[in-house]
């Protein structure tokens, strides 16, 4: 279970929040003048990428605010936190320190214990 | 030949108990395990194996053991207890497992006999077929004869949980986990100090490897150490406390038996689940150490080396006073060297290492303790029945025979990796100590002492202070002087050769499971190379006690077949628990009542007193229907209920129904973009039935709105739908329009409501509110009127879920009952009924009212059920809107709802049948059959007096007054049916609006 740093009430277990997916996938405002494979790919097309993720979050049992979240998903670490309103960090910024565990490779499967 | 007692342990006192095993009556001593005391009294037998059921003896001291699992009859039968960890008390009563009729006499032993069959993969391969065997053949026999204990009868809540937030966690308090301890002594660090055992000390008393630290005996040192850290402000010491799981974000799970030694007192909490959270784990949590395989190497009296020293120490029994040695490494030195201080002889001594290995120092003093030894030579096995009496020895190719009942062997120790890979740590092989150890921490993770491969006790200061020189601590000194006679050596040995000499002999890989090294050779020739997927087949180092002593063994042995280094070969994954932990411990109190809590209306105890059935709607309590007396059926009550209401008039409690109000600036716009209906034109203190979508156009929940004014709404939910409504509208209000001044807020529990209907319900609320005009006119359908009464404010609004006239009526709930109770008062006279959620659902159906999970499950849209005049076109958008003319959600042939009925009026369409086109189903099924659609709802209607029915069908309003057929449980004739529209009692609305 991880620890996630609530920006309005601090860190707190995770089973306190619920996940929102993707993050930054605005709502299209004028939705009559898409087409249906435009439509189709906002309401059922997310990203699942190994790695960098920037999605949404919701502290439900606690203050009941969404913030959005920079996390590792072959890892679970939490890389940044930041509210609705503020510009989400560069990709860049975390390239260089990302873990994989165990040394698995950043694309794909594998589970190693054994350093090569 | 036997046992023999050490004055000098550490930690036995003298003080007899007395304890039962599988009838019979022993004595041993405070502080002994189970394992300890039968070893005391001589007795070996102790467990039958797995699958073979072999006879079994104790075969290590401590969480590692594979074979002396037993089950507590006193403590409400608890299974699968290791006797080499479970202390006695007086009155124990423990029983062996997994044998019939007795451990001496065993008939699933004849298993053994025909091992041939049960050989690598046999379950998959054998119990294939016929059908329906497995269920009622296969299994049955399986169960009864293989397997472990059997379960405890009932479950009891024995644990609670406790969180912890630390700097620094210590796990094992040996000598390394000792160490620093006293370096963080004082410090600004929190620490937490995690020790398995009831004692600290570890490998300080587990044997007599070292001789002093600081000038002081380890006893003295250990002492003085606890001392310390009990007078220290920083560090708390947890003993019995085993820590079962490393995950990420540094969280651990510790487990802590608080009732080592002692009687379970049913009123108090045995078990506490620690859960922390620290910045830096400190591994020290040792090593363990491994077996070798060969010939009956599970025969009873074949032990671990170390655990026979630690028997020796730590328990002050020696198992065997002249017990044969087999060992390929130098640990067993001192196991040697404390026999022969005690006065002991060991029948032999076998080293598969050369001399020079060994080394002059360890020949020597075999030579001058006159200990019959053989160097480069191998145990090939042991005989004996369910006991060992004899040990081959081979040695350049001759084999002698030794007569002893036990054999201590040592194949090399194993730095305790599981944490340390839980916490996604990199282990890497190491040539010279013959196994794997830690490499790169993926997190804050230190290991210290033997668990990072530092076998040479003499350098542990000189390791702490390095790993450690991060923190803001002094350097430790110390200085730690050995007993033993040389530093570590091993020469690499997983099995030793041996000839067939029966079915009965077998070398086993896998104590726990019973896998024999043959398994894996065969395993590996029949394609399962990979060691994942060698450890599935084969089930090797799967057992409760994850293959402690002998899962790198079997990478040894795979590596050799394959031809492959053993870092190549690589390891399984390690997955928390590192021992097993019973579900009650990790349900804690979160048990029976405490597992969910329940939600009850302020009406719940009338209910009860009116002999309701309730039925639990996510965590409410709802009478499901009221027994008029004792012995009426649900059918008959339900009948009763519903006729009543259409004659003169029902009453249900609604109020579990979920409220939310809206207010706010920009409540309107906001109501217009979550719901389909447009709001705009809708009149005050008016109300309307809304329908709530997703994204994807289908529909999600469904409600009343009242709309007070354009800035302040009340809407309803289903009872099950109300938070995951409320938490939609928070995040459209954060995420999407955070421009709109909008507050939402749950006032579920805020308000009890009652809905009664029926033609008589005006009368009634007419007499309960007599300040109130419910004339037609004054008070149309949908519409409401707020008002005082009873010195609280009631909200009344004229709405039906029965197609009868109706009112909902809210209330502040603590008047809730004194309202019921009064409108009973004035119902007694129009035989007011009250009803459940079975009527209401009968109701709802007779009237064509769709409930949203019922007739929807998340894939039908409200044109699917007709519902177009709910759906605000002229508004530019609303949550869905953009999905209702998706190519998809537009299909003429997508399932939409209509009505059914019987042809045969007296017949029964059930819910969930298929609606088909044929008359009946082919005996055997050979294709698909094309079907239409389901059943959604059926109810016997007592107004009509025949079944009515809805479906969800493709195309259905196309094919309204066709006929149909609606498949049975009864055989393959289907029952024919006609499509209808779905309302089935005043199509014409005029009960509603009257
Ligand atoms: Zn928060």
């Amino acid at each position: 279970m991880i620890l996630i740093n609530c920006p309005y009430c601090g860190e707190r277990d995770q089973s306190e929040f619920s996940n929102g997916g993707e993050a930054h996938v605005a709502r299209p405002e004028n939705s009559e003048n898409l087409n249906d494979k435009d439509w189709g790919q906002y309401v059922f097309y997310r990203d699942n990428p190994k790695g960098i993720f920037y999605e949404r979050w919701v502290h439900s049992h606690g203050c009941r605010k969404w913030f959005n979240a920079v996390r590792n998903t072959s890892t679970d670490e939490i890389l940044a936190i930041y509210k609705l309103n503020e510009n989400p960090p560069s990709k860049e910024s975390f390239i260089n320190t990302l873990k994989t565990p165990s040394g698995e490779p950043k694309v794909g499967s594998g589970n190693f214990t054994v350093k090569k | 030949m036997s046992a023999a007692d050490n004055k000098n342990s550490y930690y036995i006192t003298d003080k007899e108990v007395s304890f039962k095993f599988d009838g019979k009556k022993y004595i041993g001593y405070e502080g002994d395990t189970i394992a300890s005391a039968l070893l005391r009294n001589n007795v070996r037998l102790v467990a039958r194996s797995f699958k073979y059921h072999r006879p079994r003896g104790i075969y290590t001291c401590g969480i590692e053991e594979p074979n002396g699992i037993v089950q507590i009859l006193n403590e409400h039968n608890e299974p699968n207890t290791r006797a080499t960890v479970k202390q006695i008390y007086e009155g124990i009563r423990v029983s062996s497992q997994n044998r019939w009729p007795s451990l001496n006499l065993d008939i699933g032993s004849i298993n053994n006999l025909l091992s041939p069959m049960f050989s690598a993969g046999f379950y998959y391969k054998t119990f294939m077929g016929p059908k329906g065997f497995w269920k009622r053949i296969y299994e049955p026999i399986i169960r009864r004869t293989a397997g472990l204990g059997k379960p405890p009868k009932e479950f009891r809540s024995k644990s609670i949980h406790q969180n912890h937030n630390v700097d620094i966690v210590i796990i094992g308090g040996g000598l390394s986990g000792l160490i620093t301890a006293r370096k963080l002594i004082n410090t600004q660090y929190d620490v937490l100090l995690l020790e398995q055992d009831s004692f600290l000390g570890g490998i300080l008393k587990n044997s007599k490897k070292i001789k002093k630290i600081s000038n002081k005996e380890p006893n003295e040192w250990i002492n003085e150490t606890e001392k310390l850290i009990k007078d220290s402000k920083n560090i708390k010491i947890l003993k019995n406390s085993l820590v079962t799981s490393y995950n990420f974000a540094n969280h651990l799970i510790a487990l802590e038996d608080k009732s080592v030694g002692k009687k379970i007192d049913n009123n108090k909490s045995e078990l506490t689940l620690h859960k922390i959270r620290t910045t830096h784990t400190i591994l020290a949590n040792g090593h363990i150490e491994r077996f070798i395989s060969f010939r009956n190497n599970d025969l009873p009296g074949v032990m671990l080396a170390a655990s026979f020293e630690k028997y020796i120490h730590r328990y002050g029994v020696v198992p065997e006073t002249s017990p044969v040695i087999f060992t390929n490494n130098s640990t067993t030195d001192s196991l040697l060297k404390s026999l022969i201080d005690l006065g002991h002889k060991p029948a032999a001594y076998v080293d598969s290492r050369n001399k020079d290995k060994i080394g002059r120092k360890l020949l020597n003093y075999l030579e001058k303790n006159n200990i019959p030894f053989y160097i480069n030579a191998e145990v090939e096995g042991c005989d004996g029945n369910k006991k060992i009496k004899t040990i081959s020895i081979k040695k350049s190719n001759k084999i002698i025979k030794v007569k002893s009942s036990m054999l201590c062997i040592s194949g090399g120790i194993n730095p305790d990796i599981h944490l340390f890979t839980q916490s996604k740590g990199l282990v890497k092989w190491d040539d010279k100590l013959v196994t794997f150890k830690p490499d790169v921490s993926f997190q804050n993770t230190i290991t210290l002492g033997s668990v990072s491969g530092n076998f040479n006790y003499e350098k542990t200061v000189e390791e702490i202070n390095n790993k450690l020189s991060f923190l803001k601590t002094k350097n430790i000194k110390s200085n730690i002087e050995l007993n033993d006679i040389n530093n570590f050596n091993i020469k690499e040995l997983w099995e030793t050769k041996h000839e067939k000499k029966s079915n009965w002999s077998k070398s086993f890989i896998d104590l726990h499971n019973d896998v024999t090294t043959k398994d894996l050779k065969q395993a590996v020739k029949e394609g399962f190379d990979r060691i994942e997927h060698l450890k599935r087949f084969t089930t090797n180092s799967m057992g409760t006690d994850q293959g402690k002593i002998s899962s790198i063994n079997s990478l040894g042995i795979v590596s050799k077949i394959l031809k492959k280094k053993i870092s190549e070969v690589g390891t399984t994954t390690y997955r928390p628990p590192y021992a097993p932990l019973s579900f009650s411990a990790i349900a804690g109190r979160n048990t029976f009542e405490f597992y969910d809590p329940q939600r009850k209306t302020p009406i719940h105890n009338w209910h009860i007193e009116n002999k309701a059935v309730f039925e639990d709607v996510g965590q409410w309590k709802r009478p499901w229907y009221f027994k008029k007396f004792e012995m009426e059926s649900m059918h008959l009550a339900v009948q009763r209920e519903s006729e009543q209401t259409r004659k003169t008039a029902g009453i249900l409690d609604g109020s579990t129904l979920g409220k939310i109000e809206i207010k706010g600036k920009d409540a309107l716009e906001f109501m217009n973009l979550m719901y389909t209906n447009a709001f705009t034109k809708m009149k005050p203190m008016s109300s309307r039935y809304a329908l709530m979508l997703g994204e994807d156009g289908m529909i999600k929940d469904d409600g009343i709105v009242c709309k007070l004014n354009d800035k302040h709404f009340i809407v309803t939910t289903t009872s099950g739908g109300a938070p995951k409504v409320l938490a939609d509208m928070e995040e459209y209000l954060q995420t999407e329009w955070p421009n709109l001044q909008v507050y939402v807020n749950s006032i579920t529990e805020q308000f009890s409501t009652f809905n009664i209907s029926g033609p008589k319900s005006r009368d009634i609320v007419s007499k309960v509110f007599t300040d109130v005009d419910f004339s037609n006119e004054n008070f149309p359908f949908m519409t409401f009127k707020v008002f005082d009464y009873m010195d609280t404010e009631v909200r009344i609004m004229r709405a039906s879920f029965t197609g009868e006239l109706g009112y909902e009526i809210y209330i502040t709930p603590n008047k809730a009952l004194e309202l019921w109770k009064k409108i009973f008062h004035f119902g007694k006279a129009y035989d007011l009924v009250p009803y459940g959620t079975e009527t209401m659902h009968l109701l709802r159906a007779e009237k064509g009212y769709v409930v949203i999970g019922q007739e929807t499950d998340g894939t039908v849209t409200p044109l699917d059920l007709n519902f177009n005049w709910m759906i605000g076109k002229k508004k530019k958008d609303f949550i869905g809107k953009r999905s209702l003319t998706r190519s998809d959600t537009s299909r003429e042939d997508r399932k939409q709802l209509v009505g059914i009925i019987p042809l045969d009026k007296s017949e029964f369409i059930e819910e969930g049948q298929h609606v088909v086109e044929c008359d009946r189903l082919p005996k055997r099924i050979t294709a698909p059959v094309e079907y239409l659609g389901h059943v959604s709802s059926s109810y016997h209607s007592p107004n009509l007096n025949h079944c009515i029915a809805m479906a969800m069908i493709k195309g259905g309003n196309k094919l309204m007054g066709r006929k149909l057929f609606v498949s049975s449980t009864y055989g393959t004739k289907n029952i024919p049916v006609e499509v209808v529209s779905p309302v089935f009692i005043d199509p014409e609305n005029k009960r509603l609006v009257s």
